[in-house]
């Protein structure tokens, strides 16, 4: 993990008693993880009393390294360890990186969740529908007797809340070539875990 | 035996073959255990080998099965003797030393594994691996009972993103924060100071869209990694060099590039000019302007001529453009007249430009020609008046010398003192100046020294910190790849399963080691001592020979003289032979003792090999084989 010089300095700034005081750097790093997590907590910063008799550029620039700190961690996925000693660089006492380790392990998977919901993927099936048609003859032909499946994929698509519908109609021997090509799908990542 | 059977029993059990859980040495195996283990064995060496798995049950099968298996082994490279029986009718100590050599041979890949060092793709494939197996294993969930997508399992809970209603492109805005508050040595202006405090927002609340704040902060933070060591490269490369604070080098190198920038754009600009003639870039060329000015002082001056002479230009045209289009503006014309009238009217402008800008040239030759004649003219004015005060001023002396002729004896007197005093005047001031000059002039030649060696001391320094930054680059590497691999071999530490197995081995083998060692020490004794025996017997027997050899002359001389004697002579002769006999004889005993030992470890050896069991199966088989031939005879003969 990288930081820029910038968001050291701020931690540095963080770490400092003169600047945050001990009661006030427990707040300042609850206060960043929910700043990130819910929207409708991202204005507490500015309104929590315990930071009324700082300077604001202070407490700012402190918010804003914390964020960065825990974005980046979570994005790397650091344990503990290694945590302790960025923050031991930027020469936090350690019953502050207690404090801070405390809050990031409990709140790390709610980062990582935050954090893979960014980006882009094919719609994801979550359910189907599927009817068996017969399909006797028609107008050119006296006998056709072939079997015909329509099939409805339900399927989430990232940005929308709905499902979306995605229909498509395949012989017996197409829809037996679309199980076989997921059976060796599911083969393949059978054999990817058994590494 | 004990450890062998179970190093083989325990590979056997890695390769996958099914033994029993109480099987605990080789001697527990029948025949179809030795069978498919050693196929699995060889299956397991050569990955294509048409072998049936099992024993089949018809005799003659069974008998090309074994053969077929003897001459894999034999392919393999097996030493031994090796045939059908040694599968079909099988001896403890012979599938023992098979399985020895076939566990030998077997693929070392686990232990490869083990002991190279994994390099981090394999730490992350494993892990890929882990949650891959985890996730196939997990049961399946209905999205409706998922909260965004993700599900908990498992204690302690691991989520798992299962869904993809809730993600969202990665999109970043800018965002600022400020900077350098804490810092005491540096100054921020104070209208930013309460920009920061009064109204720049937090940083949670600078994005429109809340989702673009984690995605925002990750890319401020890498753009601001990848820019600073951008500048620590140009830094260490070039700027060092250059001998200026960091804080000239930005602005030099800034200047460099609005230089190459405007100078690009009017290169640009001008040729446009010159292929399409139309005049639509004056935001450009204020933009360069403006550039310029920003620039430098000298960049403005430069071009300011250049620029004012194309506003005029441009000015001009925009006027008249403006005025045609404002009186040309009939109607009721056909498109093709119109048409034509605009191709009139763009040539008679062209015309008209052309023309201007000759007679623009024109003008400006002119203009040209007037500042440079405007020149000569100022410098003959000044020439004139330089002859002119130079003029009276000869005039002046004349006039002076003219008035003094009157009186001239005197007055030459007066000038001869007033001119010696003047010399006096200026020998003592060149004293004096002397007197000066000479600790003035080597002050001046200290300080030259000083600032050579204060120069030279800094170019010193120059190198020092080079090396310095190079080597903090390399102690920083070094220790970042340490870190990597301390953390990789830690996981991997954490990864091997504590193997119970291994120690125990390891502590056999050094008690086997020992034990071989002692055993090593008293063979070692008993061949001493065998030498020693040996060495004494030799002793013996010679003085013995000689002892013989004496008496036997001294009693022989005798012998001929007394009868009595001659008898002791023949006395003697006997008790040689038949002691030579004992000795022999005992020797002889010795020997057969020895082959009745071997005779003995022969026997117990093909007791071992369970003979008469192995017999009895033998005449079953050698049964089986009867009847199977008569079955076929008989389906022949009911065939024929």
């Amino acid at each position: 993990m990288e930081l820029s010089q910038s968001i050291l300095d701020g931690l540095t700034l963080a770490g400092e008693t003169s600047h945050i005081p001990d009661k006030c750097f427990s707040v300042l790093v609850t206060r960043a993880f929910d700043g990130i997590l819910d929207e409708r907590h991202k204005q507490l910063i500015a309104k929590d009393p315990s930071f009324r008799s700082l300077d604001q550029a202070v407490v700012k620039e402190a918010y804003y390294s914390m964020v960065a700190l825990v974005s980046e961690a979570s994005k790397h996925d650091l344990d503990i360890n290694s945590i302790s000693s960025v923050l031991e660089e930027c020469k936090y006492t350690n019953e502050r990186i207690d404090v801070f380790n405390k809050v990031f392990t409990s709140k790390k998977p709610l980062m990582q969740i935050l954090l893979s919901s960014v980006g882009t993927s094919p719609p994801h099936i979550v359910d189907v529908n599927w009817r068996l048609d017969y399909y006797i003859k028609n107008n050119h032909m006296e006998r056709v007797n072939e079997a015909v499946y329509l099939i409805e994929l339900k399927t989430e698509v990232p940005g929308t809340s709905e499902t979306k519908d995605v229909q498509f109609s395949c012989t017996q021997e197409q829809l037996q070539d679309l199980v076989g090509k997921l059976k060796d799908a599911c083969k393949c990542l059978e054999k990817i875990s058994q590494m | 035996m004990e450890e062998v059977d179970n190093i083989i029993l325990h590979s056997l059990r890695s390769i996958g073959c099914e033994i029993d859980e109480d099987v605990v040495s080789l001697k527990e195996f029948n025949t179809e255990a030795i069978v498919a283990c050693s196929v699995r064995c060889i299956k397991t060496i050569h990955g294509d080998v048409d072998l049936p798995n099992t024993l089949p049950s018809a005799m003659s099968a069974k008998f090309r099965m074994g053969t077929s298996l003897a001459n894999h082994l034999q392919e393999l490279g097996y030493r031994g003797d090796v045939g059908y029986q040694t599968f079909l009718y099988s001896s403890e100590a012979d599938i023992r030393k098979i399985f020895m050599f076939l566990v030998d041979k077997l693929p070392k890949e686990v232990v490869e594994t083990t002991e190279e060092i994994l390099g981090s793709s394999v730490l992350l494939q494993r892990n890929i691996a882990n949650t891959l197996s985890r996730q196939l294993s997990s049961p399946w969930v209905p999205s409706s009972l998922k909260h965004k997508g993700i599900a908990w399992r498992g204690k302690p809970p691991t989520w798992q993103r299962e869904g993809t209603c809730c993600s969202f492109h990665f999109h970043s805005c800018n965002v600022s924060a400020p900077e350098g508050s804490g810092d005491l040595s540096k100054k921020i202006p104070k209208a930013l100071k309460s920009y920061y405090q009064t109204n720049l927002p937090f940083i949670t609340c600078q994005t429109q869209d809340y989702n673009d704040i984690v995605p925002s902060v990750l890319e401020k933070n890498a753009a601001d990694v990848t820019a600073q060591m951008e500048w620590e490269n140009e830094w260490n490369q070039s700027g060092l060099a250059s001998r200026l604070s960091q804080q000239e080098y930005r602005d030099r190198k800034r200047q460099r590039i609005l230089k190459r920038i405007t100078d690009q754009l009017r290169q640009d600009r001008q040729r446009s000019e010159a292929t399409s003639g139309s005049g639509s870039s004056q935001d450009l060329q204020q933009m360069l302007a403006s550039m310029g000015g920003r620039g430098t002082g000298s960049a403005k001056t430069k071009g300011s001529r250049f620029t004012h002479s194309e506003k005029l230009l441009f000015a001009k045209d925009d006027d008249k453009a403006i005025s045609e289009v404002t009186t040309v503006l009939p109607a009721g014309q056909t498109e093709e007249e119109k048409q034509k009238e605009r191709e009139e009217e763009v040539n008679g402008l062209k015309d008209e430009l052309t023309s201007l800008t000759s007679r623009l040239d024109d003008l400006d030759l002119e203009v040209k020609k007037f500042t440079a004649s405007i020149q000569q003219m100022e410098e003959q004015i000044s020439n004139q008046n330089r002859s002119n005060s130079e003029k009276e001023d000869g005039y002046k002396v004349k006039k002076r010398t003219l008035d003094l002729l009157p009186d001239a004896e005197n007055n030459i007197a007066k000038l001869q003192s007033v001119v010696d005093s003047s010399a006096q005047r200026l020998i003592n001031l060149a004293s004096q100046w002397e007197k000066h000059r000479a600790p003035l002039i080597n002050q001046f030649r200290d300080l030259k020294e000083l600032s050579s060696k204060t120069e030279s001391e800094a170019q010193l320094k120059l190198e020092e910190i080079k090396e310095f930054r190079k080597k903090m680059k390399q102690v920083q590497d070094d220790a970042r790849g340490k870190e990597e691999l301390a953390k990789q071999l830690h996981s991997e530490y954490e990864r091997m399963t504590k193997d119970v197995n291994r120690s125990a081995y390891t502590k056999r083998i050094m008690e086997i080691v020992t034990n071989i060692k002692k055993q090593k020490m008293e063979i070692d004794k008993v061949l001493v001592d065998t030498r020693a025996v040996q060495k004494e017997i030799n002793q013996l027997s010679g003085k013995l020979d000689r002892q013989f050899t004496v008496t036997d002359e001294l009693i022989f001389r005798d012998a001929k003289k007394d009868e009595s004697v001659k008898k002791a002579y023949r006395y003697l002769a006997s008790l040689h032979e038949s002691c030579e006999l004992l000795i022999n004889t005992v020797e002889e005993t010795g020997v057969i003792l020895r082959e009745i030992r071997e005779l003995e470890d022969q026997i117990e050896s093909e007791g071992h090999k369970k003979v008469l069991a192995n017999l009895e199966k033998i005449s079953k088989d050698y049964q089986q084989i009867k009847k199977e031939n008569d079955t076929l005879i008989k389906k022949i003969k009911g065939k024929s």
